[in-house]
């Protein structure tokens, strides 16, 4: 299994209207793609600093990735999603991770 | 079937020049990563398009282009700059259409590892017949014996605008140019002179191709830059 990480950073100010666009288009348009929701967090905004939003998504392998890839890329509301979203973020990060066994020492 | 291929970025005006670098090296590089990229080349587009970066590679089947697109390099490295929703996207929607176009072939008579690349974007009437796109195909190929600057020219229809899935495929309707004429040159200077020169296919480019061949030319573009494949060592060959 792996995980998307989407770590974007906003204004204090537009933290809810960038989690509406999670909620009401991403949503959507990765679970339809084959995406699964695994969480969404957000960093303090009591703290005088940017906002760090991080949605995460799962998915089988980089094989799995690609097709909900070319079917996110044909489905015209991820295109208005990335034109929402970029217009609210100011900085961020994208990670794929690989989920790891750890076996504790005995 | 070879399958030739080219990504054409237009850069946003307010990118970190960093992470445009970044990108030119994440392409440049791509071959040490992933092998089955061939012929791997970058260059600044210096014509008037509004596009600057330009991506040139190949690959030695469908089957090597697929193994591409599942590669974590191209999910990871190269899309952290181009998908829409990626945070550190520094590209926009460009104004020639959906910047992938590329064609099928037999053999790489386009390879060159130096000089300068030109790429023009044909729109032909979608009404064309089959031996009337067969007579331009031969008339642009066989440029260089009219325009001795020119050392490569091939023409071909722009398969992969709409099979970028699996390189054979249509996953989507037919691309804005529906054909690529992908010609080199040993130097800016011999690009010149073609452009401004008084060969036949020169003339009939520079009148917009008004009339030539019964009108099977609707619409052009062009693009150009000095190949850049990095160190030489990245540079896979098929």
């Amino acid at each position: 299994m792996m995980h998307l990480v989407d770590t974007v950073e906003v204004e204090p100010e537009h933290v809810q209207e960038y989690l509406d666009v999670v909620s009401n288009l991403a949503m959507a348009v990765m679970t339809d793609a084959g995406a699964s929701f695994v969480s969404c967090a957000t960093t303090s905004d009591e703290i005088g600093e940017r906002v760090f939003v991080q949605v995460v998504w799962a998915f089988e392998d980089h094989v799995r990735w690609n097709e909900i890839r070319k079917n996110m890329v044909l489905d015209p509301r991820f295109h208005e999603y990335g034109a929402v979203a970029s217009a609210l973020r100011v900085g961020g990060t994208r990670r794929f991770f690989t989920l790891r066994t750890l076996t504790p020492s005995p | 079937m070879i399958l030739r291929r080219f990504e054409v970025y237009a850069i946003r005006p307010d990118a970190p020049a960093d992470q445009a670098r970044d990108l030119e090296t994440a392409c440049r590089e791509c071959g040490r990563f992933i092998p089955e990229v061939l012929d791997c080349a970058i260059g600044i587009n210096r014509s008037d398009a509004p596009v600057q970066l330009v991506w040139e590679h190949a690959y030695a089947s469908p089957e090597a282009y697929r193994r591409y697109m599942v590669h974590p390099y191209h999910a990871v490295v190269l899309d952290r700059y181009i998908l829409p929703d990626a945070p550190q996207r520094i590209v926009v929607d460009g104004p020639l259409g959906a910047g992938l176009y590329g064609y099928g072939c037999d053999a790489p008579s386009y390879r060159m590892s130096e000089g300068w690349r030109r790429l023009v974007l044909l729109r032909l009437d979608k009404d064309s017949r089959q031996r009337d796109v067969e007579r331009l195909h031969a008339a642009l190929e066989q440029a260089p014996a009219d325009a001795g600057e020119m050392v490569v020219s091939v023409m071909a229809a722009n398969t992969m605008g709409a099979a970028w899935f699996d390189g054979v495929t249509p996953v989507m309707g037919p691309p804005r140019w529906s054909h690529i004429w992908e010609q080199g040159f040993p130097t800016r200077d011999a690009l010149d002179s073609y452009r401004n020169g008084d060969s036949t296919l020169a003339e009939v480019e520079r009148s917009g191709w008004e009339g030539f061949m019964d009108g099977i030319v609707n619409r052009s573009a062009e693009l150009f830059y000095e190949i850049d494949p990095g160190p030489t060592e990245t540079v896979r060959r098929g």
